[in-house]
C-alpha cells in the first residue's frame, strides 16, 4: 500500500478541517413538515376544502389514511437514508405501500363488477386531482431531495424511489382534503396514479443527482 | 488492529467540532481499519485507491455522522458505498471495452477472495468464472476467453452482468 501518499492525504484532509454542524433528522423533519403544510395551505387557499371533511365517507377516509401512511413511511425512510449506517433498515415504506395496493385492487374489482364500466367511472372522475397531487408534493419532494443531496444515501436508486413516493403520496393526501369525489376508481386512478408517477419519476430522474 | 468504538466516536465528535489533531488520529485509525476491510473484499491493487476514496468521502460527509449512533457502522456504510461504486465503474469499463488490460495478480489477491468467494458462489458459474479470471486473477479478456472456453464477448457480458448482480448483493448485505 502506498502509505506515503495516504499519509499525505490524511495531512491534507486534517489541514482542511473546519467545524461542521451534524445533520439532524429532527431538523430535516421540520423542513419536510413545512413543505407539507405550505402545500396544504396553498391548495386550500386557492381551491378550498371539501365541504364534508369532518363527515367524510368511510371509503374516502380510509383512502386518505392509507395514502398518508405511505407518505409518512416513505418520508421517514428517506430521512433515515441521509445518515448512513450498515445494518440500518430503510424498508418500512414497503409494508405501507403493500397495504395501499388495496386501493387499486378494490378499484379493479369494482370496475370489473359491472356496476358501471371503469372507463365511465374514470371519465366521471375527470377532475384535476392528478396534476394537483403532483404539484402539492413538490414541497415535500424538494425538502427530501435537499436533505439527501447533502447527506450520504448509500443506495441512490432506493433514495430516488422513496423521495418520489413520499412526494407523490403527500401530494395525494393534500389533494384528498379538497377533492369532493368518493369514487374508489377515481381515487385509485388519479390520486394513486399521481403517487405511482411521482415514485417512478423519482427513481428515473434522481439517482444520478444523489450519487456522491 | 481493531478499533475501539468509544475512542473513535470521541475522536469523530471532536473532529466535527474542528479539532485537527483528533481528526488526524481518527483518519490514521480509519486508514488501518479500511485497509483490512477492503483486503477481505477486493484485489490488492484496488485497496489503496479505495482507502483513499473512502477517506475523502468520510471528510466530505463527516456531518452525516450522528454522535448518538456508533461510528464504525457509519464508516462501514461509506466504505461499502465506495466499494459498490468501484464495482459499477468496472462494469462500465467493460461496456466501453477498457477491461482488456491485464493486471498482474499478486499473492495477496488470494486473501481478497476469502469473502468474495461467498458472494461469487451466488452468481451463475459463467459470471463467477469470468470475474474471477479477469477482475481477481488479472487475466486479459482474451486469456479469460481461452481458459474458460467462453467467447470474448461472452466474457465481457458475464463480467458486466456479474458485477451488476454483485453490486446488488453487496447493497442488500
Amino acid at each position: 500500500m502506498k502509505d506515503a501518499s495516504i499519509d499525505g492525504l490524511i495531512d491534507g484532509l486534517a489541514d482542511d478541517l473546519e467545524p461542521v454542524r451534524p445533520r439532524r433528522i429532527t431538523r430535516a423533519s421540520l423542513w419536510v413538515g413545512a413543505g407539507w403544510l405550505a402545500a396544504t395551505a396553498l391548495l386550500l387557499w386557492f381551491f378550498g376544502m371539501r365541504h364534508d371533511l369532518a363527515a367524510m365517507p368511510v371509503l374516502s377516509m380510509l383512502s386518505f389514511w392509507l395514502i398518508a401512511a405511505v407518505a409518512i413511511a416513505a418520508i421517514w425512510s428517506a430521512l433515515r437514508m441521509g445518515l448512513p449506517g450498515v445494518g440500518r433498515d430503510y424498508g418500512g415504506w414497503r409494508w405501507t405501500a403493500l397495504a395501499a395496493l388495496a386501493l387499486p385492487l378494490s378499484a379493479l374489482f369494482v370496475g370489473l363488477g359491472g356496476e358501471r364500466s371503469a372507463i365511465e367511472a374514470a371519465r366521471a372522475g375527470v377532475y384535476p386531482c392528478f396534476p394537483m397531487a403532483l404539484a402539492c408534493g413538490l414541497g415535500v419532494g424538494a425538502a427530501l431531495f435537499i436533505w439527501l443531496r447533502a447527506g450520504a444515501p448509500t443506495s441512490p436508486a432506493l433514495a430516488g424511489w422513496v423521495i418520489g413516493l413520499g412526494s407523490g403520496a403527500s401530494g395525494a393526501t393534500i389533494v384528498a382534503l379538497h377533492c369532493p369525489l368518493d369514487d374508489v376508481i377515481h381515487i385509485a386512478l388519479w390520486h394513486g396514479g399521481a403517487v405511482l408517477l411521482a415514485a417512478v419519476a423519482g427513481r428515473l430522474a434522481l439517482p444520478p443527482l444523489l450519487r456522491w | 488492529m481493531s478499533l475501539d468504538e468509544p475512542s473513535v466516536a470521541r475522536l469523530m465528535a471532536a473532529s466535527q467540532r474542528g479539532d485537527r489533531a483528533a481528526y488526524r488520529a481518527l483518519l490514521g485509525d480509519c486508514h488501518t481499519w479500511l485497509g483490512r476491510y477492503f483486503a477481505r473484499r477486493c484485489a490488492t491493487y484496488q485497496i489503496d485507491d479505495l482507502v483513499q476514496e473512502t477517506l475523502v468521502s468520510l471528510h466530505r460527509k463527516r456531518a452525516t455522522w450522528d454522535s448518538g449512533r456508533p461510528f464504525l457502522p457509519w464508516l462501514a456504510a461509506i466504505a461499502r458505498y465506495r466499494w459498490i461504486d468501484m464495482l459499477r465503474r468496472q462494469r462500465n469499463e467493460i461496456e466501453l471495452g477498457e477491461g482488456d488490460v491485464a493486471i498482474g495478480a499478486q499473492d495477496e489477491a488470494v486473501h481478497a477472495r476469502l469473502s468474495l468467494d461467498r458472494l461469487l458462489a451466488l452468481l451463475p458459474a459463467g459470471q463467477a468464472q469470468a470475474i474471477t479470471l479477469v477482475k481477481i486473477g488479472g487475466a486479459s479478456i482474451a486469456e479469460a476467453s481461452r481458459i474458460s472456453g467462453q467467447s470474448e464477448s461472452l466474457v465481457k457480458v458475464n463480467i458486466h452482468r456479474g458485477l451488476k448482480r454483485l453490486a446488488g448483493l453487496v447493497e442488500s448485505e
